[in-house]
């Protein structure tokens, strides 16, 4: 598992440890640039949206959908990837994840806070937003649970939740290691994220039992989340989205954006953190060859989709499906076959899957693949219904493309913060990978 | 008092552990950096609690989610599409997030009982148990169990053994 030859206990708490406490201005500067493009491409376009009102986004009549949607659902399925990192291949005792769910699990929970995010941005009147809660109001009014939009509100929140604790308990024994590693007030600091603990065996086999329980909470929640993302679009009857195969064909997408989206972060990771020597070929390899699988399971469920529509022959199906095979969006639509169904497949070759320069490349370009997917669905089906003489258009406006791009910086800040605050690595779980240390060796 | 032995392999932490048990000693931490089954079942540490908070939460959650969607549905009629008032396929969904919702945080509950944590006073603990030793702590007032326990100790090949004061 290990390239560099097995590190001991103590060397694995100093490596990790070290790229928490030591802090160079190459981080500063990264963390500065991130910052300054999420305010710039982000918060303020959101500002100006917030002025002069929805308008400035480029939806419409027709279209009352567009980018904000489709980024809400990238980033609900980048979210996906801790969970199936961290509590699936939990479960299942996968000993490879240790070293790499807990920035998964990272990735979940700031993909869902920028998914989030982007729900607050495109309802437009945000400080309304609390109405979507089933608290008491002096309107006497309540939230409609029959709505799928209701069954989003309560799902994510729920995922949030459950991701926040997921992550949060499973790095309460390493937040003891920085409290012992520190002094003065982030020894404080961590003395109260640690609870005090001191590693005994009664801990650890609570954590044990409450950590699996988890894991087993959130699978099928993950699931059911992004099924209920997909029901927002499956339950109308709109052309084109009104499909029985959307949940498994969302929860597929999701995971599989979520599993490029890991490699990304672990390149990032080694390059930067180097973690060269926790993160090896072993990880890449099965990384490569989950997404493989989920490629195949992702262009089998497309090709269904084309199927199935075209032997329902419904007219107004077929007409969708034409529009949006060779319409407009066309380009858009083969890109995404290319990058989502073709590229993968270059990872049948052992060589692709192994050099981390290459699998950087296609887990980048499955990812724009995804995103594209999401946004394909939204521009070429809300705005083209049933009679012609009704279909309107839609293009996304410069303050949607601009928050699209300062989500990622979003995203990256978050993310950069949480490297200083949590051990990106699992110090504890990275040590039950080692050999134990004989008397005898 | 509490005697505090430490240990540099995992083999001998785990002898003394049981030669303690054995010799009945009953009031024994084990620390260690990383979770070791071997020392649960010393202590006969089997099924843990956590999980009939879980249950308990997510029956629970099941319950109110699904009283919510009908109560808050009765407080105000709002008939739409010919749907039913109370339509339960749609609160089934609702009822699913809050069983999950509520067993996840019964489930943290239920971690913070069991394991006695959040526990900020002072307890025996060197800060080398969360980075390469094994720590045996044996809770002992009496000056003729302390020697038998030290020997034992001793014998299985600690590295060190201190005392500390215990509140």
């Amino acid at each position: 598992m290990f390239d560099h030859g097995q590190p001991s206990y103590a060397d694995v708490n100093k490596d990790v440890l070290s790229t928490m406490l030591e802090t160079g201005p190459r981080y500063w500067m990264l963390l500065g640039t991130t910052i300054s493009i999420a305010v710039i491409c982000f918060f303020m376009p959101w500002l100006y949206q917030l002025f002069v009102g929805i308008g400035a986004a480029g939806m419409n009549r027709n279209a009352v959908w567009g980018t904000y949607i489709s980024n809400f659902i990238f980033w609900i399925g980048l979210s996906h990837s801790g969970t199936l990192l961290s509590a699936v291949l939990h479960i299942t005792n996968s000993h490879w994840r240790k070293s790499i769910y807990r920035s998964a699990e990272a990735m979940t929970l700031f993909s869902l806070m920028t998914a989030a995010l982007f729900i607050m941005v495109h309802v437009g009147r945000v400080w309304f937003v609390h109405w979507t809660f089933p608290i008491p109001n002096p309107m006497g009014l309540w939230p409609n649970f029959r709505s799928p939009l209701m069954f989003d509100v309560m799902a994510i929140t729920t995922y949030l939740t459950a991701s926040s604790i997921f992550i949060y308990m499973g790095s309460v024994p390493d937040f003891a290691a920085v409290r012992d590693a520190s002094t003065g007030l982030r020894r404080r600091l961590y003395t109260i994220f640690s609870f005090g603990w001191r590693g005994t065996a009664r801990e650890w086999h609570t954590l044990g039992w409450a950590y699996t329980f988890f894991a087993v909470f959130v699978i099928p929640l993950a699931v059911s989340v992004h099924s209920i993302v997909s029901w927002d679009f499956a339950l109308s009857i709109v052309p084109g989205l009104h499909h029985t195969i959307f949940a498994p064909y969302f929860v597929c997408g999701a995971i599989y954006s979520g599993t490029a989206g890991i490699v990304t972060v672990m390149y990032c990771l080694r390059k930067f953190l180097g973690f060269e020597k926790y993160i090896g070929q072993v990880h890449l390899d099965n990384l490569g060859k989950l997404l493989i699988t989920l490629s195949l399971i992702w262009s089998y469920i497309n090709i269904l989709e084309l199927f199935s529509t075209w032997f329902g022959g419904t007219s107004f199906e077929i007409e969708a499906l034409k529009f949006r095979l060779t319409g407009f969006y066309a380009p858009l639509y083969w890109e995404m076959i290319t990058f989502c169904a073709f590229v993968p497949l270059l990872m049948l070759w052992k060589k692709f899957r192994l050099s981390w320069n290459k699998m950087l490349v296609i887990s980048i370009l499955i990812n724009i693949g995804m995103l594209t997917e999401r946004c394909i669905m939204v521009a070429t089906s809300l705005p083209r219904k049933f009679l012609p003489d009704a279909f309107g258009f839609y293009l996304p406006s410069w303050v949607e493309i601009s928050i699209t791009v300062g989500s990622f910086a979003i995203f990256a800040t978050l993310f950069l913060i949480f490297i200083k605050w949590v051990p990106a690595v699992s110090i504890y779980e990275v040590k039950e990978t080692l050999k134990p240390l004989r008397r005898d060796s | 008092m509490a005697i505090v032995a430490t240990f540099a392999y995992e083999e001998d932490f785990i002898a003394a552990a049981k030669d303690l048990k054995s010799s009945g000693f009953d009031d024994i931490s084990l620390l260690s950096p990383l979770p070791l089954e071997e020392a649960q079942e010393v202590l006969g540490l089997e099924k843990s609690p956590v999980r009939h908070f879980s249950l308990a939460g997510a029956i629970i959650g099941a319950a109110f989610g699904f009283a919510m969607c009908v109560a808050t549905a009765l407080v105000f009629i709002l008939p739409t599409g010919g749907r039913a008032i109370i339509a339960l396929p749609s609160y089934l969904v609702i009822t699913y997030e809050m069983t999950i919702l509520l067993g996840v945080l019964f489930t943290l509950f239920g971690f913070h009982i069991v394991s006695g944590l959040p526990a900020w006073h002072d307890k025996p603990y060197l800060e080398s148990a969360n980075i390469d030793r094994f720590v045996v702590v044996v809770d002992s007032t009496d000056g003729e169990r302390t020697a038998r326990a030290e020997a034992i100790i001793r014998g299985a090949g600690a590295e060190e053994i201190t005392h500390m004061e215990v509140e």
